[in-house]
């Protein structure tokens, strides 16, 4: 082996990948070059001082949070969502209520019909992230995404621009949900994608209070103003997007 | 028939002992703490919903590469949302010129590189991220050339230059810094 092909072979032989018989001619030459042997020992250097950087610890609460999250999604029968789970949402909860102008929560147990509209908002939600569709209309700008709704919605949805306070609009697309067009508006909070389903309730004039759902892995918070339905849904922390419903309602 | 409970932990057993690689990878890669903790969780999530494409071997290698992935959606998310050419891409332009570094340099010139952990690591985030994460895969987690090919999905020779590359300008930024330190002490 000449000297440009050891060199050129110096971290292959570090890292172990060359066969028997390259290793044997590689050291052959090595024994008898001290040039060589400089360049391999310094590489020998930079490899070890880099293998010397330690783990960052992971976060302390980033186990747990996987861990639940998977419980959420595996839908398992026995540990599923039911009363425990909104109860105890409930009270760390109403901690909040106080901070935020949160009104009072109220947490009835969904009565099917609503069950099965949660969960075809969580589908829309997830279908969008799936194909990777999320918008129809992309704009951060309020200005062209709400006007972007005209004529395809029996309602005019308002649209309202929390960049400022770290939720960028990202645009908006039109869904159909129970054979009704919905508005869907999408935000982000970093690597979360929020989207704001917003549709007419059955009941007119019907005003009720935000109340947080968790479902399948996901965030929900539903409320109702006038007549108008709102839902917010993510797989952000269920903190940060109680802010945000604070936040749009304002 | 497994049942989703049964599912659920076996994909636990599989995964979860890899967490702490799975969070210094997208640490190296994106180089936030938040944001890699996000990446992490945002991974095992997809990880599990596609647990079923899972045929059995390498977790490891499984999670990693659903894990860079993320994380390199997220990165690509920034550059285009951030409109400015990234210091990876001038270094990125600037590579080809530069020559072997172990054949540039006279035996003389070859000075002991003492650097310090954080040292080490403040200079590495000058690299491109495909560098730094074929030094993480290798030198950390002690992959092979093969694996690290499988996990970053390019040939096997990319991998060897990628890393060649990375370490050569890891040792040039090393000696600069090693060199304005004794001019000033000069």
């Amino acid at each position: 082996m000449s000297c440009d092909e050891t060199r050129e072979n110096i971290e292959a032989y570090l890292d172990g990948e060359l066969t028997l018989s390259d290793r044997r001619d590689f050291e052959d030459h090595l024994g008898d070059c001290p040039d060589c042997q400089a360049a391999l020992e310094n590489m020998r250097q930079l490899s070890s001082s880099i293998k010397k950087i330690a783990y960052t610890s992971r976060p302390a609460g980033l186990r747990r949070n996987i861990r639940n999250g998977l419980r959420d999604l595996s839908g398992e029968e026995s540990a599923g969502f039911g009363w425990p789970q909104l109860l105890g949402f409930g009270g760390a909860s109403a901690a909040l209520a106080s901070v935020a102008v949160w009104g009072v929560m109220s947490f009835m147990l969904s009565s099917p019909m609503q069950l099965s509209l949660t969960d075809e908002l969580i589908s829309a939600h997830v279908r969008a992230m799936m194909v990777d569709h999320m918008t129809d209309v992309t704009s951060s700008d309020r200005h062209t995404v709400k006007p972007w709704f005209n004529g395809k919605l029996d309602f005019s949805p308002r649209v309202v621009d929390l960049k400022d306070r770290g939720y960028p609009l990202i645009g908006g697309r039109l869904e159909y949900l129970n054979k009704r067009p919905v508005a869907a508006l999408v935000y982000k909070r970093r690597a979360h994608i929020i989207n704001l389903f917003i549709q007419r309730s059955d009941k007119p004039a019907q005003t009720s209070p935000a109340q947080l759902i968790q479902q399948r892995g996901y965030q929900l918070v539903n409320w109702q103003i006038q007549g108008m339905n709102y839902t917010l849904i993510s797989d952000l922390n269920p903190q940060e997007l109680q802010e945000f419903a604070v936040l749009v309602q304002k | 028939m497994m049942t989703n409970r049964k599912n659920r932990q076996r994909f636990e057993r599989l995964m979860l002992g890899h967490l702490d690689g799975a969070y210094n990878l997208a640490l190296w890669l994106v180089r936030d703490p938040a944001e890699a903790e996000d990446i992490v969780q945002t991974a095992y999530m997809r990880a599990f919903e596609h647990f079923h494409t899972f045929t059995g071997g390498n977790a490891a290698g499984w999670i990693m590469t659903i894990v860079r992935n993320t994380a390199y959606n997220w990165l690509s998310k920034q550059k285009r949302s951030s409109n400015l050419i990234s210091f990876d891409e001038v270094l990125h332009s600037s590579e080809q010129h530069s020559q072997s570094l172990s054949r540039r340099m006279n035996p003389e010139e070859i000075v002991s590189i003492n650097a310090s952990s954080s040292n080490l690591m403040q200079q590495m985030e000058r690299l491109p991220v495909e560098f730094r994460e074929a030094l993480f895969l290798r030198e950390i987690e002690g992959y092979s050339y093969k694996e690290i090919a499988e996990i970053t999905q390019v040939p096997k020779g990319t991998v060897m230059s990628r890393l060649s590359r990375a370490r050569e300008q890891l040792q040039s930024l090393l000696l600069e810094q090693q060199k304005r330190k004794q001019d000033h002490v000069l």
